[in-house]
């Protein structure tokens, strides 16, 4: 190999490589995050999210949290449906 | 007419050429050849470094960097595709119009030349196709294995250094977290019943994207069994991939269910496909 070619080589491999390194990530960088346990209130009566019939109402309100349909998901069930 | 008569064809600038164009066609593909192998031998190094220092979970710098060297290699074969096409068949199609008839005793020494011409540039290019896939699988694995058995291990230890410190947000009780999760769940609080959202940690989440792979990699003995195996055992795959995904469900025990729908899906893949040699 030439010392020109070498040196062609080596400084694409630079460029590809810092270009690599500089690119933005499609969806952003990743945050480190701990676990962390959260709650909801509800809006209406201020009452911590309580399992009754289900959990997209308010268990004292009656207030929807979500008006979507549960379907069985790996933890969350159809049964958490209000 | 037919070309039927004893008529000689001579033709010795033609013989020329071929040997001429043949003999470009072999230094382009060598000069082309050396070149992906001066780029992949003086990439592997940079694609480990960048592998190393890479922070983000998924590598995707590295990914970045792989696809870079990718399309390179993508470029130099349809560079060559481009001048089979347009000096190698494309003279050969010129040649053979010119040339007495096929059945003729003039033309079947010319036309058997040309065919040997055309098997000897197919032949060099089938070459330089394995030699695009050497370096392809060369550049995918400079990286080497990530240490998946000790970054679970941590996550492990982790959850067990934590699982007893939460509270319930409502009433503040203490609350433990029955099982490692991977996702978000809900947790009932023991003393108010209030239904807490236990988010795990980003390196938690992350067990699940890398659950496979971990998986992968503690029966690689027995993926290479398989392969080993001449003609290729479907037995030794069914046992691969039994063995593999147990190994998948013992981390995520929670996917075991999904899990096994995808077996029994890779299993009729394989045994439909055709690569059973």
């Amino acid at each position: 190999m030439g010392d020109n070619e070498e040196k062609r080589t080596l400084t694409y491999l630079q460029r590809l490589k810092q270009k690599a390194i500089n690119q933005e990530h499609y969806g952003g960088q990743i945050k480190q995050e701990e676990a962390k346990m959260e709650v909801r209130d509800c809006p209406e009566c201020g009452a911590g999210r309580a399992f009754r019939q289900g959990l997209t109402a308010c268990a004292y309100c009656g207030f929807k949290f979500m008006n979507s349909r549960l379907t069985d998901g790996v933890h969350i069930k159809k049964e958490n449906n209000s | 007419m037919f070309g039927l008569s004893d008529e000689q064809y001579y033709n010795p600038e033609l013989l020329e050429t071929i040997r001429q164009t043949r003999e470009r066609w072999f230094y382009f593909l060598d000069k082309l050849e050396t070149r992906m192998h001066e780029m992949c031998t003086a990439a592997v190094p940079e694609i480990q470094e960048v592998f190393n220092q890479d922070t983000d979970p998924y590598k995707r710098a590295h990914s970045h960097m792989l696809m870079g060297l990718h399309g390179q290699i993508n470029q130099m074969r349809q560079k060559a595709n481009k001048v089979m096409e347009e000096n190698i068949f494309h003279f050969i199609d010129c040649v053979a119009a010119e040339l007495p008839d096929f059945i003729s005793l003039a033309g079947r020494d010319y036309h058997a030349k040309l065919n040997t011409f055309r098997i000897d540039c197919i032949n060099r290019h089938n070459i330089f196709e394995e030699k695009i896939a050497h370096n392809t699988s060369v550049l995918n694995n400079a990286a080497g294995k990530q240490d998946l058995e000790t970054t679970y291990g941590e996550q492990l230890a982790a959850f067990e250094s934590i699982k007893d410190k939460f509270v319930c947000r409502q009433c503040g009780g203490n609350i433990t977290i029955p099982q490692i999760f991977f996702i978000a769940t809900y947790i009932t609080c023991p003393f108010c019943q209030t239904q807490n959202t236990f988010t795990p940690s980003t390196g938690a989440q992350m067990v699940l994207h890398q659950a496979r792979s971990l998986a992968e990699q503690r029966t690689v003995h027995l993926l290479r069994l398989y392969e080993e195996s001449k003609p290729k055992d479907p037995h030794l795959y069914k046992q691969y991939l039994r063995s593999m995904f147990d190994e998948w469900n013992k981390i995520v025990p929670d996917m075991a269910a999904e899990n096994e729908k995808f077996y029994l899906r890779m299993l009729h893949d394989h045994s439909n496909s055709i690569n059973h040699y």
